[in-house]
C-alpha cells in the first residue's frame, strides 16, 4: 500500500513497479477472497506398469509443453498450466484409483490350434484346446470370440488371405455345432502377414497354417 | 425488411446443403443398438449408473451394449464402466464420468486403424490394443488441456472435474 501511495505521489519512474505490485497484490487477495478455492482442471496421467514388464511410455503434450513418461509409475501433473513430473506407487494407485481398475475387462486370451496338412479338419491336439477354450469363455460377461485364420507364405498375398478366412471360418463351423452361438463369433483372415515362424517368401512351414481363437 | 432479401438466399444456401447430412443422420440414428455396422467394441463391465449417448438418445450401457465411434458414456458419483473395443483395446471410466470415442477405425485383417478417445471428466484407465502396438502415433488420449500420445502402453488418465 504504501509503494502504491508514493506512487501517486509524483515520481511517474516508479509507475511500472508500483502497478505491478499493485496487480500481484489485488490477484492474490482475489485469490485469498473467493469463498470456496474455484475448481481447478489438474489433470493426471500415470503410467503403470505393463502385465508382462516389457517396457512402455506415453508422452504428456500440455500446451507446448511435452513429458514422456517412460518408468512404471511415473506420473505427470497440470498445475496452473504447467506440466510436472511426480511419481506415484502401487499403493497410491490402487487406493485412488481401486473403483475404476475393479471394472476394467478381462485381458484378451488366445488359444493356438493346428490343421492337420493339406486339410481342413483339426488336428487331434486342438480338441483339449478348445474345452479349455470354452471353460474360459464361460466365465467372461459379454463374451465375443475372434476367430483370426493364418497360412505360411506359399501362395500370393490375397490367395492366402482368401485361405486364411477359410480356416477360420471352418473352425467357426466347429464351435457353432459344438454349441457356440454364432452371432458371438467373429471371423478374421490375416492371411500371411503374421507368421509365428518367419520365412522366405513361398516357404511352406506346417506351424504358420494355424488358427487362433482370441476370447474377450 | 429491409435485410430480408439478402437472407433468403443465404437461406437456400443452407437449405441445399442439409438432406445429405441429415440422411447420414437418419441412417446412424435408428433405436440404439440395432445399426448393421460393426461396432467399435462392447461393454464387458458395468457398475451403478452408467448412461450411453448416441445422437440424443440415451440408455442403460450395461454388460453387451454395442458402443460405436461417435457414443459418449457418461458414469454417476457410483458409477464405472469397461469397454472392450475390437482391436483389443480396454477403456475403462470411473465414477463421475464422461468419455466419448471421438474417433475410432480398425481393419481386422491389416491391424491398421485409429483412436481418438476423448476424457472430458474424471477418471480413465487404458490397456492398448493391435492398433496401438503397430501404430502408436495413431492412439491419442484427451483431456480438455493434455494430449497423450501412447507407446505401446497401460496408463491412468485423471480429469478431475472437468471444469476450467
Amino acid at each position: 500500500m504504501s509503494a502504491h501511495a508514493s506512487a501517486l505521489n509524483g515520481r511517474p519512474v516508479a509507475w511500472p513497479a508500483a502497478l505491478s505490485t499493485a496487480m500481484v497484490t489485488l490477484a492474490l487477495l482475489a485469490g485469498c477472497a473467493t469463498p470456496p478455492a474455484p475448481i481447478v482442471t489438474r489433470d493426471r496421467v500415470i503410467l503403470l506398469p505393463q502385465a508382462d514388464d516389457s517396457p512402455s511410455a506415453v508422452e504428456v503434450i500440455a500446451g507446448g509443453q511435452r513429458l514422456l513418461l517412460d518408468r512404471p509409475f511415473a506420473s505427470a501433473e497440470l498445475r496452473n498450466g504447467s506440466l510436472a513430473a511426480t511419481q506415484s506407487d502401487a499403493e497410491t494407485v490402487r487406493k485412488t484409483y481401486g473403483t475404476l481398475l475393479a471394472q476394467q475387462p478381462a485381458r484378451p486370451r488366445s488359444f493356438m490350434v493346428q490343421f492337420e496338412a493339406n486339410g481342413s479338419r483339426l488336428a487331434p491336439s486342438a480338441a483339449p484346446v478348445i474345452t479349455a477354450m470354452r471353460d474360459a469363455l464361460a466365465a467372461l460377461p459379454a463374451a465375443e470370440v475372434v476367430i483370426t485364420g493364418h497360412t505360411d507364405r506359399v501362395g500370393s498375398i490375397e490367395a492366402n488371405d482368401r485361405l486364411s478366412l477359410v480356416r477360420a471360418e471352418t473352425v467357426r463351423e466347429i464351435l457353432v455345432a459344438a454349441g457356440l452361438a454364432r452371432a458371438g463369433i467373429t471371423v478374421v483372415g490375416r492371411g500371411e502377414r503374421e507368421p509365428v515362424v518367419p520365412t522366405a517368401d513361398e516357404v511352406a512351414e506346417a506351424r504358420n497354417r494355424r488358427v487362433e481363437i482370441k476370447i474377450r | 425488411m429491409i435485410n430480408r432479401p439478402s437472407i433468403v438466399p443465404a437461406l437456400l444456401v443452407f437449405c441445399w446443403l442439409p438432406p445429405a447430412t441429415a440422411q447420414a443422420q437418419t441412417a446412424a440414428t435408428p433405436v440404439i443398438a440395432s445399426a448393421a455396422e460393426t461396432p467399435a467394441g462392447l461393454v464387458k463391465r458395468s457398475a451403478g449408473t452408467v448412461t450411453l449417448l448416441r445422437a440424443g438418445l440415451s440408455q442403460t450401457a450395461q454388460a453387451g451394449v454395442a458402443v460405436r465411434t461417435g457414443d459418449t458414456l457418461r458414469t454417476g458419483p457410483d458409477g464405472a464402466v469397461g469397454i472392450t473395443l475390437s482391436d483389443d483395446t480396454l477403456l475403462t471410466a470411473g465414477p463421475n464420468s464422461e468419455l466419448v470415442i471421438t474417433a475410432y477405425a480398425y481393419n481386422p485383417t491389416t491391424q491398421e486403424g485409429n483412436l481418438l478417445a476423448s476424457l472430458w471428466r474424471g477418471t480413465l484407465s487404458m490397456v492398448t490394443g493391435l492398433i496401438g502396438k503397430k501404430a502408436p502415433e495413431q492412439v491419442k488420449v484427451r483431456t480438455r488441456t493434455v494430449v497423450l500420445g501412447v507407446r505401446g502402453t497401460e496408463f491412468i488418465v485423471d480429469a478431475g472435474e472437468g471444469t476450467k
